[in-house]
């Protein structure tokens, strides 16, 4: 592998591409863009006014833990996505292993 | 008394903390994204570099900011969260320019110790959750649902207390954090957490990795698939991920605190260091297997507090330290070994951790020369307000009535000639061969005669417009080319020409319009006025350069100004200017694309107007006095952009920026007459007419605030100038690192004020450290001296337990030490005390007296002290009060007592608030900032009835600032003029760690009283970005008490009112009563404090 430098990622070849460097013995820049100013309504969407919710974290144990006594009969759907997302997961594992396998 | 303070920011927070790189404001536009303390930038790339677009302020500090694209987006989001605990994700609308809020919200808890390493805001990169890390113990969950809405947020329990950094993983099936963090053996480790979002808990992750780097601080995720976490340490970099592999490189012990991912599969990533080198981390892969890690240096930049990969091999460096940067990083290695090279740098005055305030020209205004920047990135900066001329050259000559400069053809890009005239004559200088100015001839000109008007004109003529005639002459052969005469019984009053035509106006009020045509002067057209005309203009403002179709008229009598169309002389509009000043200038000019009708009236007042350039129209009235005497305007250019210079008592350039009229000061006390005079010898340069002399000068760039910087590769901590040896002395240190040790160097060191060159060095002991610098004298002393306070900081103390203070006077430009003193502390503060020296020396306040020995020599004397502080930091004075800032018992009043030889305290605040500087706003009122970025004021309870009462600062005012002030001093960055209303109003300057520069100014109670609800009213039109509440950002608030800002207002708000379009500021008007013009010149009246 050659040097480390350059190949740099382009997104866009002509930026950049007509920039002037500045004189280095002159004073550094100090231009302020515009400034915004809000005359607009600032409010966000109806229910995007986020709080934290306010049970705390033990209260929240308690009740996932009541929860799941009472009605232990919602527990086997409730396992069937994790289970399915490990499928998905152990996919992944295994393109990765198998490219192992063959590189080794 | 001064209890009604405005505040107002001079100079923005240029310490840039963090920045980030995405699609912003349009799906294909790049943007660059940088947070300045309490506002955001938004930049755009382009061919040409970086194009500022923005400027946004932000109701709270900048704790975080993150670029994320929810699903289904086509642009990026900005997610913000602030230092207490206010967030919002913004969006740009590219159609109508506006910043919407998506989401916002407050994820404080109730109880909760905040962390001591900062907040932490990040977000999945497969947007599946916001994580926030606030306090210690928890981890805040802001989920996303399926339709990139936010949920309700809520807490996970986090078992590591002491969490240096949170990451997220790449290309994790559950949403995966990887927490790197310290255990109560100062071990580091990382663990890796799962975040069930259904069950609202984490779950044990795929791996951990224990017994890292004691230094590892930085950790940063690989975008799949490579994935897994890079961590940083000061002695070792390491790799590891999910599947065991675990790569590790040593390195130069560094600490490294920015980083900025150049590769989108994350194989190459810059890494910043705290002494300022760059570094390429690369990361070497096979077959998506990471198989090692190499460091490469890159170059030096300023020490970076962020870096973002901008594009084409061209990075941003953000520094909180220096000035930022733009670099580009290039292949092959420049004659030192670097391969970064500096494209642009942006100033940054950040940390100012002392500034002083030098008049030099004794005018009243102020120049702040600041001690900025840490480490190697240190300097001084010179900040001045107004733009400077640069005298080249100048003539004494009495008596100049005009002044005009002519090229030798039309389409010289040079001027040749300076066209002066006088009272009974007029005199003509020209550039010679040895490039000076020299007197000469113009024969076709009348010299034994005022001149009123003169200009280049097509066909290679010149104009001359005197009191009897106006004459053509030719350029080349200078001779009389054609001549109209005035009407006999009557003479030129005012006249004014452009390339193609000539206005002019005789007694009675007669309008001539004569136009050139084939070398002719032909009379187009004549008017009679009601009344007298005092002044007129034909500057060409429509599409072609050397043809006005308007002309601008201002009238006696009944004080107007009339806008004629031209050639037909057709009167299409008339402006009543009210009150009895008669308009002396008026002047047609387009700045930035923007016609304005400029009227100046002979009391210093100006008019300003929007004018339709097709039909005459004005719009946007409004009025600014500049001076006291009358203005006479003129246009100029430098760089390429045009200006007005208004010539008076109080000479101003006006410019605009952002489409916006903006009024500048000129470093002069005087000027009559200004024309330009661009020549080679003095390209863009102005000539100028004083009161007894005419000089030639270049002009400083065109802003506002002007800011020289003096590089030091050293840190100044302490700064203070004397007047009487024209010099500035300040405390200074080098870091001094070598492979194994570390070490401090510090010094005093002498600068000529004027020159900024260095005149003298005193090193300081081993240990020992500059605290404070004054320049004083002494009672029965006629000397001026500086003195240093010092501290002898050694590394087994807690506190100092010595310290010096050092009494040197400036002798043939050298520091000369006469007197010095050991001190049972450090000496954090000096000051000069009724011909004494006061010395804040740990928990006590000492005076001392300056005495005279026998043999001529003088020592300072132990008088009396005052004990009874934590650490006295800060003290202030006047007449034989002192008031003490102490380090965390807020501020006190102690008073001086003569006939006791007694210091005693006074009265005190009783709030526990940790002092970051004081001062004292008059006998009565002080103010004190404190390390939760407040600013409040105490007034001194003299009347009270009680001795209880009377021993209390009673806290008259408070006010988040958000700021860290570092240091006040009375001043004024502008002029004052004494005789104005706004000459009267005391202000106070201060300097912050984010590098602003603001003002204090102390207003009269009306004033306040109306400045209030013109505050209140203007919350309701101009919201908070991100729906961000502005009562909220000003209220006080450290961690024992939040309350409403009372007795300050927030002059940066109020100003933004110049910014409302017409009609939100009729509606603002409307609301408060007011009307607009009466408006804009009381808000404008403020904005000329700084």
């Amino acid at each position: 592998m050659g040097s480390p430098l350059g190949g740099w990622p382009s997104y866009n070849p002509h930026n950049f591409s007509q920039l002037v460097p500045a004189d280095p013995s002159a004073q550094p820049s100090n231009v302020t863009p515009a400034t915004y100013i809000a005359t607009h309504r600032t409010d966000p969407p109806p229910n995007q006014v986020i709080t934290t919710e306010s049970r705390n974290i033990l209260l929240r144990h308690f009740y996932q833990k009541s929860e799941e006594k009472l009605r232990p009969k919602r527990a086997a759907p409730d396992n069937l996505a994790p289970e399915n997302s490990n499928k998905q997961a152990r996919g992944a594992v295994a393109d990765v292993g198998s490219q192992s396998n063959a590189r080794s | 008394m001064s209890v009604w303070n405005y505040v107002v920011t001079a100079h923005k927070p240029t310490s840039v903390s963090h920045s980030c790189v995405g699609n912003f404001t349009s799906p294909n536009q790049l943007n660059l994204i940088i947070a300045k303390c309490t506002r955001i930038e938004i930049h755009l790339l382009t061919p040409q570099g970086l194009q500022p677009m923005l400027d946004v302020p932000i109701y709270g500090r900048i704790a975080t900011i993150e670029l994320f694209r929810p699903h289904n987006e086509t642009q990026d989001f900005l997610f913000i969260a602030t230092e207490r605990y206010k967030f919002c994700v913004l969006q740009w609308d590219a159609e109508k320019s506006e910043l919407l809020t998506r989401a916002m919200g407050d994820v404080s808890d109730r109880i909760g110790r905040p962390t001591d390493n900062g907040q932490i805001g990040i977000i999945d990169p497969d947007c599946r959750l916001i994580g926030l890390h606030l306090y210690d113990g928890l981890f805040k969950v802001i989920p996303f649902d399926n339709k990139g809405q936010l949920k309700e947020a809520f807490n996970i329990r986090l078992e590591e207390l002491q969490v240096l950094d949170i990451k997220f993983l790449h290309g994790c099936v559950k949403p995966t954090v990887v927490v790197l963090y310290q255990d109560n053996k100062d071990a580091r480790h990382v663990k890796t957490y799962e975040v069930a979002l259904k069950d609202k808990d984490f779950v044990e992750g795929p791996w951990s990795q224990n017994n890292l780097d004691n230094g590892a601080g930085l950790l940063i995720p690989v975008p799949a698939p490579l994935g897994g976490v890079i961590i940083i340490g000061e002695e070792t970099i390491v790799y590891c991920n999910a599947n065991a592999t675990f790569k590790a490189i040593p390195i130069k012990q560094s600490i490294i605190r920015a980083y900025g991912r150049v590769d989108p599969d994350g194989s190459r990533y810059l890494l910043g260091d705290n002494t300022g080198t760059l570094h390429l981390l690369v990361l070497t892969h096979e077959r998506e297997r990471v198989t090692g890690l190499k460091v490469e240096y890159l170059g030096e930049t300023s020490i970076a507090s962020s870096i973002s990969y901008l594009d084409n091999g061209v990075v941003y460096v953000g520094s909180r330290f220096g000035d930022s940067q733009l670099v580009k990083l290039n292949l092959q290695a420049d004659a030192s070994g670097s391969f970064v090279e500096v494209l642009e740098r942006y100033v940054n005055l950040g940390p100012i951790v002392d500034f002083c305030v030098v008049d030099l020209d004794r005018q009243g205004q102020g120049q702040v020369v600041t001690c900025s920047g840490a480490f190697k990135d240190g300097s001084l900066r010179v900040v001045r307000n107004g733009i400077g001329i640069n005298e080249q050259a100048s003539v004494e000559l009495q008596g100049i009535k005009g002044l005009w400069s002519l090229k030798s053809s039309f389409n010289d890009p040079y001027d040749m000639y300076l066209v002066v005239s006088f009272i009974s004559e007029t005199r003509f200088l020209a550039m010679n061969m040895e490039d000076e100015l020299e007197e000469t001839e113009i024969e076709g000109f009348d010299a034994q005669t005022q001149t009123l008007f003169c200009q280049n004109a097509i066909n290679d003529l010149l104009i001359q417009v005197t009191a009897n005639s106006v004459r053509l002459v030719s350029c080349t052969s200078r001779e009389l080319v054609d001549q109209w005469n005035a009407p006999a019984g009557f003479s030129v009053n005012v006249a004014s020409a452009n390339a193609s035509q000539v206005l002019l106006a005789t007694g009675g009020g007669h309008l001539v319009y004569l136009e050139i045509r084939d070398a002719k002067l032909v009379e187009v057209k004549h008017a009679q006025l009601e009344h007298e005309i005092s002044c007129l203009d034909l500057n060409p403002i429509g599409e072609n350069p050397q043809y006005s179709s308007l002309a601008a008229v201002g009238m006696w009598t009944d004080i107007s100004v009339k806008i004629f169309s031209l050639p037909d002389l057709e009167l299409i509009r008339k402006e009543n200017l009210g009150g009895e000043i008669v308009p002396r200038s008026v002047l047609l000019c387009t700045l930035e694309g923007v016609s304005y009708l400029l009227c100046a009236l002979g009391d210093g007042n100006l008019f300003s107007f929007l004018l339709n350039a097709s039909t005459g129209e004005l719009t946007d009235r409004k009025k600014v006095s500049l001076g006291t005497q009358p203005i006479s305007l003129r246009t100029f250019s430098s760089k390429g952009t045009t200006h007005v210079f208004a010539s008076s008592d109080r000479p101003t350039v006006i410019y605009s920026s952002n489409k916006k009229l903006l009024y500048s000061n000129v470093n002069l006390k005087e000027v009559n007459h200004m024309c330009p005079f661009n020549t080679a010898a003095f390209p863009d340069s102005l000539a100028i007419a004083k009161e007894g002399e005419l000089s030639i000068g270049t002009i400083d760039d065109i802003q506002k605030l002007h800011i020289r910087t003096i590089p030091l590769n050293e840190q100044a901590r302490r700064i203070c100038h004397q007047e009487q040896s024209r010099t500035l002395a300040f405390c200074s240190f080098k870091y001094n690192q070598t492979s194994m040790e570390e070490s401090e160097t510090h010094y005093i060191r002498l600068l000529d004020h004027q020159t900024f060159e260095f005149l003298s060095t005193y090193p300081l002991d081993q240990y020992e450290c500059g605290c404070s610098i004054i320049s004083c004298s002494f009672a029965e002393d006629n000397n001026v001296y500086y003195c240093v306070g010092t501290a002898y900081v050694l590394p087994e103390e807690n506190e100092p337990t010595k310290g010096r203070i050092l009494v040197f006077a400036v002798e043939d430009g050298r520091l000369q030490l006469i007197v010095e003193k050991e001190t049972k502390g450090a000496v954090y503060s000096l000051n000069a005390f009724n011909g004494k020296l006061l010395a804040a020396i740990n928990q006590k306040i000492q005076l001392y007296k300056w005495m005279l020995r026998d043999d001529g020599s003088h020592e300072l004397q132990s008088e009396c002290g005052h004990h009874g502080h934590i650490l006295a930091l800060y003290t202030q004075t006047r007449g034989d009060f002192i008031v003490v800032g102490d380090l965390m018992k807020s501020i006190s009043l102690l008073v001086y007592k003569h006939e006791e030889s007694a210091i005693e305290e006074r009265a005190r605040d009783y709030n526990a608030n940790w002092m970051t500087a004081v001062e004292m706003l008059d006998d009565e009122a002080y103010i004190g900032a404190e390390n939760s970025y407040n600013l409040f004021t105490v007034r001194k309870n003299s009347d009270a009835a009680t001795d209880d009462e009377r021993a209390k600062l009673e806290v008259v005012g408070e006010y988040h600032l958000g700021e860290f002030v570092n240091r006040f001093r009375h001043g004024s960055l502008v002029m004052r003029l004494p005789d104005s209303e706004m000459g009267q109003i005391p202000t106070v300057i201060f300097g912050t760690i984010n590098g602003v520069i603001g003002i204090i100014a102390s207003l009269p109670h009306d004033q306040y009283v109306f400045l209030e609800k013109l505050q209140s009213t203007l919350v309701k039109f101009i919201k908070g970005v991100g729906n961000l509440s502005h009562e909220q950002w000003r209220s006080f608030h450290n961690d024992k008490k939040t309350a409403e800002a009372r007795n300050f207002l927030d002059g940066d708000l109020i100003e933004s009112f110049l910014d409302l379009s017409r009609s939100k500021m009729e509606e603002v008007s409307k609301a408060m009563g007011v009307p607009v013009e009466e408006l804009s010149k009381r808000v404008e009246e403020l904005t000329r404090l700084h």
